[in-house]
């Protein structure tokens, strides 16, 4: 059986059990080619894709996953689905009213350039990082393209699908001075394989790394910090927990019940816009065939609102914002698109601590205290001006304090792709704790 | 999973298209799992995952692919497209030609459960789960418990142009209980996440009650807990999870994958002292139904027992396929990924520091001021650099030898080789805990364990 073939099975067979149903299916074209040494060290070729299901019996919902398109894996997946349904206690579970939402292509010919660009462009970056002598070694670099289409259909009356990817550049670099080395990674990501720059990635990448060589250790204290777009995106990334209506309703976010107060500095306004025209993670309808719209979260400081799926929006009498998530392996949840804090006035560097890039946000960052103690690399600001670089330290704080005590956003946004797209300026912080030395 | 015929005539196509060696990587696994909130099941869901990876050696040069579409026609028409990807379609190997002789090798069963995934019916979960959250209401500032099961079982099948044939049968399981906390002290998680290479006996050997209990007091501890301290100190790290603080220090910077490239600051130092002579650090997949144990390591090699650090001087490194081609070194059975979806790499399994002779409490005595870091969370490192992190879920100050107030949100950072030479003592009291670990070849359950030690300083971040 074929995606369609399998979607159509399944819905046919909830119809007749009498249970309502949702089947979402995506199949996924993935290439890669990784350079080392001036040789193709490894390519990769890959096609995948699965179909999930929820059910709703009596209020109660289940789900389940195949990645086999027999009929008998099928079978079993609609018999663990209802099987896990039974057990909830529940009652209110609904799969949404759906509506016919087309046939969209976001991708277009993005990807499409001969297999010699590809790996050519993957060459370059490595032929680039070598050339320069502070570059000791270069674990990894490559090329990599993903394709995905996207199905959706429910007894309901949702139908539909979309075809989305991106066009990955990537590398690794490690950097020595005195016998102290530095590794760094850049990951370029796009929609349009040609606006990829093998020479802009592996050199952003040498300068990245070089700026940290020599650095001391920090000494403890607190300072004004300055995070680079790219280290507060990864920041937003954590932060995003507390705009999630489903961990509001789970008890979970340290914004429940603040809609309409002001929750952060008046310099901060947070977006998602699943729309945005060439947004990496931008698509047409969520997971559930909500159409999407662009989300105002936090404007100028005051919370707006939360994320919605249709499930956390019945709960909280309002409508779903179309951010429902669920890839075929899981569960409905609530998920973001092309989230990112909109860019300010700018940034004056003056004294204190320039964020260059954060480590261990799954393990020093929880989100639901809103604590924070982060590795960070970085550098010393003096006068305006770079000292010197920092090692081996963290900065640590409460997100929320941090949310409010912005006190400037620069002009230029850049993006961070970790599953969802995340954009960020440059932002200042009044003061933050740093442990060194 | 495969007719023998169609795994033969894989392997042979690629040979014949000019590689020096082909695998096929095939497996089936079933999944279940249950979120439980407060009483109430969120989610339960169930899944059936199923495909296959071809890789193929030209040289150290790597192709792979994978699919989940089996039939003969889409396995044969992969390796034919991998094959041109190489660009030497063609070439043809004599010794490419005629059929496989595989010598078939099946798991003995060391890791097999008491009790299956099929065994016992979902109400019989949810009672153990409920039986767990009810033990985390510690106290009324207990306002949330969340419970999660995880159970899978996965046959896995991997046969290579060498004539290898193995299947392994992996079952894992694993419950996670999380207790949030609410008071003056805000909002505060405690959490506590047992798994073994076993069924549903791990509610036997880790009782809800216990795990339930543990996890609402750490959540009350750090509800009482003042932000930690910030700055260099003697650290008293704890046993089990602690051993985390290793698998980023010192694990990682130990696997071919980045040895091999020189891309590790502990490459081409066999022999060395790279740490303290009290220090001796093991990776073993042969634990009897350890969270990261399996009968064959996903090369289709026995796993072992591998000592990588012997009192403080470099003994070996995890080895995989491609680490062995590229450092001459022989494999250890290391080779792992998450799933057909990815080529393997060297990965640890079961990694801990053995036991040493210094009792628990002379680790504390003589530290004037320093930080007893007694649970702790995942972390990351850069083995190019070495720097790592690992951040702590339960923490006291240590005052004159004394262990005193809980503090919460501290992170440790620094340098591998820096650290593991600051080990001034190990306790006997070795303990094993399960976790997750992801790197280039996927997510994968790894143990981390430890005895108790003292690190004679680490950077501590935190906001005090």
């Amino acid at each position: 059986m074929n995606f369609e073939e399998a979607k159509d099975y399944l819905l046919q067979k909830a119809r007749q059990i009498g249970l309502e149903a949702e089947v979402l299916a995506t199949e996924t074209r993935e290439m890669s080619l990784s350079a080392f040494e001036g040789r193709l060290e490894e390519i990769t070729q890959a096609t995948q894709g699965g179909l999930g299901v929820r059910v709703v019996v009596e209020g109660k919902v289940g789900y389940a996953y195949t990645e086999e398109k027999t009929p008998e894996a099928l079978d079993w997946a609609m018999q663990e689905a209802y099987e896990n349904a039974l057990l909830q206690a529940g009652g209110e579970a609904f799969i949404p009213a759906g509506q016919a939402l087309g046939q969209h292509d976001l991708l277009g010919e993005g990807l499409s350039a001969p297999l010699e660009k590809k790996q050519a462009a993957a060459l370059a970056v490595e032929a680039t990082l070598r050339q320069d002598a502070r570059v000791k070694q270069v674990p990894r670099t490559a090329y990599r393209e993903q394709e995905v289409e996207v199905v959706l259909g429910s007894t309901q009356g949702a139908s539909g699908g979309y075809r989305t990817g991106v066009s990955v550049l990537m590398g690794s670099a490690i950097l020595e001075r005195g016998g102290a080395p530095k590794q760094s990674w850049n990951v370029d990501v796009s929609r349009e394989f040609h606006a990829l720059e093998p020479g802009k990635t592996a050199l952003e990448l040498i300068e990245r790394t070089a700026r940290l060589l020599g650095a001391r250790p920090l000494k403890t204290g607190k300072y004004r910090a300055y995070f680079e777009p790219k280290a507060f995106a990864q920041l937003l990334g954590v932060i995003s927990f507390l705009f999630s209506a489903k961990n509001v309703l789970e008890g979970k976010s340290l914004l429940a019940d603040r809609v309409g107060e002001r929750v952060a500095s008046g310099l901060v306004t947070i977006v998602d816009d699943p729309t945005l025209p060439g947004g990496i993670a931008s698509r047409p309808f969520d997971a559930e065939g909500t159409p999407s719209r662009p989300l105002v979260i936090i404007e100028q400081g005051v919370l707006k609102g939360f994320a919605h799926n249709s499930e956390t929006a019945r709960k909280m009498g309002v409508e779903s914002t179309g951010h429902a998530q669920r890839g075929y392996k899981g569960v409905l949840g609530v998920g973001y698109s092309n989230l990112f804090l909109k860019p300010g006035s700018g940034v004056r560097l003056e004294e204190g601590v320039l964020v260059t890039e954060m480590m261990g946000l799954h393990a020093g960052a929880n989100p639901i205290s809103g604590d924070f103690s982060l590795q960070a690399l970085g550098l010393k600001l003096e006068g305006g001006e770079v000292a010197y670089a920092v090692e081996n330290f963290t900065v640590a704080g409460n997100l929320l304090t941090l949310l409010q005590s912005i006190s400037a956003v620069g002009g230029e946004l850049e993006w961070e792709y970790w599953g969802m797209a995340l954009g960020a300026p440059m932002v200042e912080v009044a003061e933050l704790s740093f442990a060194g030395a | 999973m495969l007719a023998e015929t169609l795994v033969s005539d894989v392997l042979r196509t690629a040979r014949s298209g000019g590689a020096d060696f082909a695998e096929l990587y095939v497996e089936r696994w079933k999944r279940r799992g249950m979120r439980v909130l407060n009483g109430e099941v969120k989610e339960a869901a169930s899944g059936l995952e199923y495909g296959a990876g071809l890789r193929l050696f030209y040289g150290t040069e790597v192709v792979y692919a994978y699919t989940n579409d089996l039939s003969a026609e889409s396995l044969l028409e992969l390796t034919e497209t991998l094959v041109k990807l190489k660009g030497r379609a063609g070439q043809v190997d004599a010794q490419g030609r005629g059929g496989l002789d595989f010598r078939k090798q099946a798991a003995q069963g060391l890791h097999a459960p008491e009790v299956p995934l099929l065994a016992k019916d979902r109400r019989y979960r949810l009672e153990r789960l409920l039986e767990a959250e009810a033990a985390a209401r510690v106290a009324p500032e207990i306002k949330q418990v969340q419970t999660q099961l995880l159970e899978w079982e996965q046959e896995v099948l991997v046969a290579t142009s060498e004539g290898k044939w193995v299947e392994d049968r992996r079952v894992r399981t694993r419950y996670v209980v999380t207790a949030i906390a609410q008071g003056e002290g805000g909002m505060q998680t405690g959490s506590m996440g047992p798994g073994k290479s076993v069924g549903l006996e791990l509610f036997e050997l880790y009782p809800p009650s216990v795990v339930g209990r543990q996890a609402g007091e750490q959540a009350m501890t750090n509800l009482r807990a003042k932000p930690a301290p910030a700055g260099t100190m003697p650290v008293v790290i704890g046993n089990a999870f602690g051993g985390v603080i290793f698998h980023e220090a010192l694990g990682h910077l130990l696997e071919t994958t980045s040895v091999a490239k020189k891309a590790s600051v502990l490459s081409d130092r066999l022999g060395e002292k790279v740490a303290s002579s009290c220090v001796t650090y093991i990776d073993d997949g042969t634990t009897p139904h350890g969270w990261g144990s399996s009968e064959f390591d996903d090369e289709g090699l026995a796993t072992e027992r591998t000592v990588l650090i012997e009192n403080g001087v470099l003994k070996g490194y995890m080895v995989d396929r491609w680490g062995a081609l590229r450092t001459g070194l022989r494999p250890t059975g290391s080779g792992r990924r998450q799933d057909y979806t990815f080529a393997p790499t060297s990965r640890m399994r079961n990694t801990f520091i053995a036991p040493g002779d210094t009792p628990k409490e002379k680790l504390f005595e003589g530290i004037e001021f320093g930080l007893y870091a007694k649970d702790m969370g995942g972390g990351q490192v850069k083995p190019g650099s070495g720097e790592y992190n690992f951040g702590v879920k339960e923490a006291y100050i240590i005052r004159r030898g004394r262990i005193e107030e809980p503090v919460r949100g501290a992170m440790l950072v620094g340098k591998g080789p820096d650290s593991i030479s600051k080990i001034a003592a190990v306790s006997s009291d070795l303990e094993t805990a399960p976790g997750m670990c992801g790197s280039l070849s996927g997510s994968l359950p790894v143990e981390v364990g430890q005895p108790h030690l003292l690190i004679s300083e680490i950077v501590v971040g935190g906001q005090a």
